[in-house]
């Protein structure tokens, strides 16, 4: 692999990290904060919310799971490395 | 007479109140419980039929990277839930271990020749199917 392609997949490995983290990371604290508003007001629908609230945590922890892969990929086996 | 007096003594008893909390609290924890189960058995047996469908159509390396896969991914929805039940009560953040998880997927993966990337990738999200159809047949 030339120093230029390895450059670029280290740059592109942090900005698929950085920039795919951020929205996961606005959202999960903004739907933490709801669920446990809700709890502490209906402390009887705490199942129903925590159940709710891992859901929603998974699918919005995978779009970081998408960056986290295509970086690790472009890291450890790079598709472009000669 | 004698038992509107029991009623109006226990309404007011601290104790009781307490007592029928926490019964509450173990309720709550169950349902969380069951849904945590429900999604499991989904996901295993999503794995048990794409691993033969794998398996019959691309050989066994292939299945056997799509169930070590789908076994991360499985463990990485145990700690997601884990840290989600934590949340509010001895923690006030959910926790980031389980992104270790892919991490460690596509390491073992990657240095490991009997062992495919995509497969393996493709195995650790099977767990979403099992979440979709969840959330399609909760009420």
């Amino acid at each position: 692999m030339d120093s230029i392609t390895t450059a670029a997949s280290v740059v592109a490995a942090g900005l698929a990290v950085g920039l795919g983290a951020i929205g996961p990371g606005i959202g999960q604290g903004s739907a933490a904060q709801g669920a446990v508003e809700g709890i502490a007001r209906q402390p009887e629908a705490e199942g129903k919310i925590r159940g709710t609230l891992l859901l929603s945590f998974a699918f919005m922890e995978s779009l970081t799971i998408y960056g986290l892969v295509v970086a690790l990929v472009l890291l450890f086996a790079n598709p472009f490395a000669g | 007479m004698a038992s509107e007096t029991v009623e109006n003594c226990s309404s007011h008893d601290p104790l009781l109140d307490i007592d029928s909390s926490v019964l509450s609290t173990e309720v709550k924890s169950d349902e969380y419980l069951e849904l945590q189960f429900r999604v499991f058995r989904l996901a295993f047996l999503l794995t048990i039929f794409s691993v033969g469908i794998a398996g019959f159509f691309w050989g066994i390396q292939a299945s056997a990277s799509l169930f070590i896969g789908a076994l991360s991914g499985i463990f990485y929805f145990r700690l997601l839930a884990r840290g989600v039940g934590r949340l509010g009560t001895s923690s006030k953040i959910v926790g980031k271990v389980q992104l270790l998880v892919p991490v460690l997927l596509v390491l073992v993966s990657s240095r490991f020749p009997q062992l495919d990337l995509i497969p393996a990738l493709l195995g650790f999200l099977l767990y979403k199917p099992a979440l979709i159809i969840q959330f399609l047949s909760m009420p």
